[in-house]
């Protein structure tokens, strides 16, 4: 202890000479201890702290501040460590944010306030971020999903169409425009140009067009007509219609073909004349009826009265001409379809038609040829046998009539399947199942006019006293009266084939052996609809065949990947969210080329190239569809 | 064996673990580092640091003023 009692002889310490002065020594070592410790705390070690009790005020002051300075300087310390680790911590947070990892989240407990705000703010932003994100992610999948539609709109809408850019590329073609034009979308799109399918004579005016569009789309007529040529050089009559896509300097034309438009206009005409010809002929036809029944009626009373036997035959004569007025009567009320039908029986068309050839073949003399081209299996259809005899004789005489030097006579039956693309060309025929009765001869043909006019009533080109012109008549309208229809193709100098087409409103599954929709192949079917994709399976599996799911396209080529070389055909849903049925028959046609697909829609489509059926049909058509389908050979 | 040597000797804290923390990102995840500090709060500090980055420390050695730390990153 120093004693502060004590009066240095030497004057102080300052001032001491003496080395070995206790007092002085005992100073020193305090000086020393007060410099290890500043020189640690200089270090950053605040651990040690000076515990020592002094009587020297001055040194005890000494004391005090050096353990006040490490108190200090700890706090400072810490404060820099926590501050250090904070930024070490939240640097880590947005080094993960920056490269994507969206899962990290800033600590916001620290014990320093700015250090805490800055974790805070960093998970604000990160929320903010996430927000955006999913808005662009949810955004990015409407515009995908706009996409799709706009493109299955644009491929399914029946109508040839082009995008196509400023510098007049073709960007996008559909279906329709592959079909109209004949070359493939991989030949058009990105590689040709529009002016290559037009021709020549139209390409100045239209180039025109498409520049003046893009300075005001009103400088250029949104519609108008001009003529492409496909690949095989043929020219078509189009309309077009063409229209700026909003914000871009790419138009969009829809080309619809105006040939086949004609042909249509023409059938419907042809439909409309003969339909009124119908009408006028059946009440000409009923109020001369009446008045032949009467005078046929009083001809019967007048023969059995009258005793003079010139009387007699001239009454017998008159009864005759009224007969063959009432069977004229009677084939003019048949192509009015006013005859009612009589008894209908359900014949076997096969074997009718091997009877038929030979009871005709007297008929149409040794210099012509009968032949039959029949199917392999049998076909029923119900009708009234008569009218069928009436049809077939009258085109079996008409045939034979324009063969008088001798020819062919084919007779044809065939069951088919017409579709919606059969329908586009001929509006008056529905879709679905007919049987075709096909007369050919090697004839003389005939020419447009004549075509155009053989089903009209008293229309004929044979000579005078040869035939009633009754004939075709009759023919047209017992066909029509069962629903079906006829067409005529003929050539001069070639020959004609009259073409009969008989709905079978329902397929008569009756007559079909249950055994035949049998099958054991592998099937693949794709629905997103969990009922209807249940349904199909199990109806496919209750007749013995293998069937796999998949609920969406991805999963179905998943699926195909593993299990391609036994699956037999795939049934894929049109409209699936994400890839469409369209999309995924591409992928699996790239997998495998060969693959057989039926595509599946809730209402009629039609795709080049693409067998599809409508759900909605009965599960004995879509076996009987699949069955076709199958037994075709690749 | 340690992948990667960092000799922090000399600075004083927090700098070892603010250079570690802006070095680090470049190694590979998984990679195993040997830190060497010597400054008095080295140990608390690369401790914490490891604690708040989720890093895992496999081993602490003491050789007089030096501690080595071997961190997985």
């Amino acid at each position: 202890m120093i004693d502060n009692q004590y009066h240095c002889p030497e004057g102080g310490f300052l001032e001491c000479k003496n080395f070995f002065c206790e007092h002085g020594q005992r100073l020193s070592e305090i000086l020393h201890l007060c410099s290890d410790i500043i020189e640690k705390i200089g270090k950053g070690d605040t651990s040690p702290k000076i515990d020592l009790k002094v009587e020297r005020y001055a040194v005890q002051r000494l004391i005090d501040s050096i353990n006040k300075l490490r108190e200090e300087i700890e706090s400072l310390i810490d404060l820099n460590h926590g501050l250090a680790i904070g930024i070490c911590e939240h640097f880590e947070v947005l080094r993960k944010l920056q490269k994507g990892n969206f899962s990290v989240k800033a600590s916001e407990d620290s014990p320093i306030e700015i250090v805490r705000m800055l974790g805070a703010l960093i998970n604000k932003q990160r929320d903010r971020f996430i927000e955006y994100i999913d808005r662009i992610k949810t955004q990015h999948k409407d515009i995908l999903e706009l996409y799709e539609q706009q493109n299955m709109i644009l491929s399914s809408v029946g109508v040839a169409i082009i995008v196509v850019e400023e510098d007049m590329t073709i960007e996008f073609a559909n279906d329709e425009f592959e079909m109209l034009t004949g070359y493939s979308k991989r030949e058009i799109e990105g590689k040709m140009k529009w002016t290559e399918f037009f021709t020549e004579e139209m390409l100045d005016k239209m180039i025109e067009y498409h520049k003046l569009r893009r300075i005001s789309p009103s400088l250029a007529p949104r519609q108008y007509s001009s003529k492409i040529k496909d690949r095989s050089g043929q020219i078509k009559e189009v309309l077009m219609n063409v229209a700026m896509i909003p914000y871009t300097k790419k138009s969009i034309a829809s080309i619809i073909d105006m040939t086949e438009r004609k042909k249509i206009e023409e059938q419907l005409i042809h439909s409309q004349k003969m339909e009124s010809l119908g009408v006028l002929s059946g009440k000409i036809a009923h109020e001369f009826n009446n008045v032949l029944t009467s005078i046929l009626g009083f001809a019967t009373l007048l023969e059995s009265k009258a005793e003079d036997e010139t009387l007699k035959g001239y009454t017998v004569r008159i009864i005759e001409s009224c007969q063959r007025a009432k069977s004229f009567v009677k084939n003019l009320l048949t192509f009015s379809r006013k005859e009612e039908i009589g008894e209908i029986k359900r014949l076997n068309l096969k074997e009718y038609l091997a009877n038929f050839q030979g009871f005709i073949e007297p008929l149409v003399g040794s210099d012509i040829k009968v032949m039959l081209k029949l199917p392999e299996k049998e076909i029923f259809y119900k009708i009234e046998p008569t009218h069928l005899e009436v049809i077939l004789m009258n085109l079996i005489t008409n045939a034979r009539d324009a063969m008088p030097d001798g020819g062919e006579i084919t007779l044809s039956l065939k069951e088919i399947s017409l579709d919606t693309e059969y329908h586009f060309t001929h509006p008056l025929i529905k879709p679905g199942l007919y049987v075709m009765l096909c007369v050919t001869d090697t004839g003389k043909g005939m020419d447009e006019e004549t075509k155009s006019r053989i089903f009209e009533p008293f229309f004929t080109t044979k000579p005078k006293g040869k035939g009633t012109g009754l004939g075709l008549s009759t023919v047209f309208g017992l066909i029509k009266q069962y629903g079906g229809h006829i067409h005529v193709y003929s050539e001069v100098g070639k020959g004609t084939t009259f073409k009969i087409y008989l709905p079978q409103t329902e397929k008569d599954f009756s007559s079909i052996d249950r055994e035949s929709l049998k099958g054991k192949e592998v099937l693949l079917v794709v629905d997103d609809e969990t009922n209807t994709r249940q349904y199909i399976a199990s109806l496919l599996r209750d007749y013995g065949y293998e069937v796999y799911e998949a609920t969406n396209g991805n999963e179905a080529l998943e699926i195909y990947e593993k299990i391609k070389d036994r699956v037999s055909l795939c049934l894929v849903d049109l409209v699936m969210p994400g890839m469409t049925g369209l999309e995924l028959m591409k992928k699996l046609r790239q997998i495998s080329p060969s693959i057989k697909t039926i595509l599946m829609s809730g209402y009629p489509v039609q795709f080049k190239d693409i067998v599809s059926i409508e759900k909605t049909l009965s599960g004995d058509e879509i076996l009987y569809k699949l069955r076709e389908i199958l037994n075709e050979k690749e | 064996m340690a992948d990667r040597l960092i000799d922090y000797r000399g600075l004083k804290c927090p700098y070892p673990i603010l250079k570690l923390s802006a070095t680090y990102p470049n190694f590979k995840e998984g990679e195993i580092v040997e830190v060497l500090g010597d400054c008095p709060t080295f140990e608390k500090d690369i401790k914490a640091w490891c604690s708040k980055l989720g890093k895992t420390i496999l081993n602490l050695e003491k050789h007089g003023n030096t501690i080595k730390v071997t961190i997985r990153i």
